[in-house]
């Protein structure tokens, strides 16, 4: 079937903008990646305001606690991507073989490796890799919390004799099995009607997530926060190693998706959820940006544009802007999540000094303050102006700041989803 | 280049091995612990504020130069205490119940005691009445409060009003900071203080302690 037959409008939609083509709409993404997602709970409670078929949601990625957004809440919503993240979790088991869990009062959905236990004296929940209950737990979630943080299991290390090797345990070569699987999933998707928003091949190089090893039974090498940060700094040559041998990994991967799926099959392609800005400033200069990752990002971003038609989408929390020049360098096409609350994120600058050359995908609302907080007249306000402000010229697909968090109130999730119909209704 | 230079240097630059033996080595040739470590020691944290500040420096630079002031501090620690040395100030710290994020916390931590305050670290996911229970215990100035999240930061708010019910409020000044939490969160919760960065938290913290001196 000739390929542009299968551009339907959510999808077309998508594409002008992430071409910088003034779309027939701003698009809107929830649940396309593990950045642009729900809190289960928010999912949950959006199905009941919808009137949606009553059926427990799937945590989708166990770390964050993110639900599942069906196609019929897409719909509600007015969502335009689709995820393709294949079944692997953070947590190191397969999404399959679903069973009900409770948590907060909320019956949910989760795989049969999410298994617990309760920490007997301070009342958390314990997770454990690969869902091993043998193994020692690699996150925690407290009691009445929403969502779980890696357990740091740092064992003793010779910080002058560190084998980069310790640290790629995570970063293996796609099997026939799991790309089975990734085809099964993608030829789901039918007719195309969405866009498609692929995290498979895990280039997350030095993503502060996954560097303690959550999925790992026995982590080996630098799995403490701290530590990685330090070797960023005293280390590059350790993480020029390590790094290396992520691409390696990763573009064999990409190859092999590409073989099994073809440039059809993919739209925006999830590189790196590691992130270079603070509330206030960065994790380190652009100087050392520019030596110890951006190289390793412009390897992938090349084969990538010369191999595919997708777009590359770079997750980097806080005051980030300093970096954008060097990431457009790179190749990065896709910034997210555009954190405008963070120092030096001004919208209008953003979209001033960037405008054609990076597409926001985020930046749709504040979700430290107006989301969670603010009144849903001003939800709306906030929602309009930045749409208003990111759309010209295309550029630009609608998110939420970051995972939309628990607890934010349903009436200001649907003055949100309002908001952007009602502003692509005007345009 | 003179030693306590070397030393100055060493601890700016993050050499936790290096710094260490620098003291050792002041320590051999007569060196007075206290001044040591005002004059030097605390200096070069000073100067890792600093360069912070201006963005010279990034949380990476800031957690060698806090391992290698601690690593310095190790030889000097039991001279300071026969000589009955006190702290600038004491500090409980923690990061308030549901939070389990202390990078934030534990910088602060380290800029404190680069600074010559003693703190008490309570860890993350701290109750209110743990908070209650070390005021008791500790008798600090100041307690300080971090939380990543807006789903934790209300904690604070909890967490101050635990102090007040215990009747310790006017004993501590209460300094907070974190991500999403502002100047006008911290006023509204009745915090002392709000710090933006760890280097904040030192300069507050010395401003409190003046306070209640």
């Amino acid at each position: 079937m000739n390929p542009e037959k299968r551009i339907g409008p959510k999808r077309r939609r998508v594409l002008d903008a992430i071409n910088h083509r003034p779309p027939d709409g701003v698009p809107i993404d929830f649940g396309g990646s593990a950045t642009t997602g729900m809190h289960v709970s928010c999912v949950a409670k959006l199905r009941d305001y919808y009137g949606l078929e009553k059926r427990l949601v799937k945590v989708c990625e166990p770390f964050q606690m993110l639900g599942l957004i069906e196609d019929d809440l897409k719909e509600a919503i007015g969502v335009d991507v689709a995820p393709l993240m294949g079944r692997g979790t953070f947590f190191g088991f397969d999404n399959r073989d679903w069973k009900p869990w409770t948590f907060n009062g909320l019956e949910v959905l989760v795989p049969d490796g999410f298994r617990t236990t309760v920490e007997p004296e301070k009342g958390g929940t314990l997770i454990y890799p690969k869902g091993d209950l043998k193994a020692r737990p690699s996150g925690r979630m407290p009691k009445d919390g929403f969502f779980f943080d890696a357990i740091i299991r740092q064992k003793p290390i010779d910080l002058d004799h560190l084998d980069p090797s310790d640290n790629t345990e995570q970063y293996q070569p796609l099997t026939e099995a799991q790309l089975d699987e990734i085809e099964e999933d993608a030829r789901a998707r039918g007719n195309r009607e969405y866009a498609v928003f692929a995290s498979l091949a895990n280039t997350n190089l030095g993503d502060i997530a996954w560097v303690p090893g959550p999925d790992l039974i026995e982590p080996k090498g630098v799995r403490d926060v701290a530590e990685w940060y330090m070797l960023t700094a005293s280390r590059p040559d350790i993480l020029h190693k390590i790094f290396e041998r992520q691409v390696e990994v990763g573009v064999a991967n990409l190859a092999k998706i590409h073989d099994r799926l073809g440039d059809d099959a993919i739209d925006v392609i999830f590189l790196c959820g590691a992130d270079f800005g603070t509330q206030t400033s960065s994790f380190c200069s652009v100087r050392t940006f520019d030596s110890l990752w951006k190289p390793h990002y412009a390897e992938v971003c090349d084969w990538i544009h010369k191999n595919t038609p997708w777009k590359t989408f770079k997750h980097s929390c806080g005051s980030s802007e300093r970096f954008f020049e060097s990431m457009i360098d790179a190749g990065i096409d896709i910034i997210n999540p555009v954190q405008c609350s963070a120092k030096g994120m001004d919208p209008r600058m953003l979209k001033e000094k960037y405008r054609g050359r990076l597409v926001f995908w985020g930046g749709g609302v504040d979700t430290q303050r107006t989301l969670p907080f603010g009144a849903p007249a001003e939800v709306r306000a906030e929602v309009i102006e930045r749409c208003e402000v990111f759309s010209q010229s295309g550029g630009f697909v609608f998110n939420a700041i970051h995972n939309v968090q628990a607890n934010t109130p349903v009436e200001n999730m649907v003055a949100m989803f309002e908001a952007v119909k009602d502003f692509n209704g005007r345009s | 280049m003179a030693l306590s230079q070397r030393l100055f240097d060493a601890i700016v630059d993050g050499k936790a091995q290096l710094a260490q033996s620098l003291v050792e080595e002041e320590l051999r040739a007569g060196a007075d612990p206290l001044a040591l470590l005002s004059e030097t020691m605390i200096a070069a944290m000073d100067e890792v504020g600093k360069l912070f500040q201006e963005e010279e420096f990034f949380v990476p630079e800031l957690l060698l130069s806090a391992r290698a002031m601690k690593a310095a501090m190790e030889p000097l620690r039991p001279l300071l205490a026969a000589k009955g040395a006190k702290p600038a100030g004491v500090v409980v710290a923690g990061a308030v119940k549901g939070d389990l994020h202390d990078i934030g916390k534990n910088l602060v931590t380290s800029m404190l005691e680069g600074a010559g305050f003693q703190v008490i670290d309570l860890g993350s996911d701290v109750a209110p009445e743990a908070f209650v229970a070390a005021i008791r215990e500790r008798h600090p100035q100041i307690v300080c409060l971090s939380a990543l999240l807006t789903v934790t930061m209300e904690a604070m708010r909890a967490t101050i009003a635990a102090i007040e019910a215990a009747g310790l409020r006017r004993n501590v000044k209460i300094l907070v900071g974190g991500a999403p939490l502002t100047e006008r969160y911290a006023t509204e919760i009745g915090a002392d203080g709000y710090g933006a960065t760890a280097s904040d938290a030192v300069a507050l913290a010395r401003r409190c302690v003046g306070q209640f001196n």
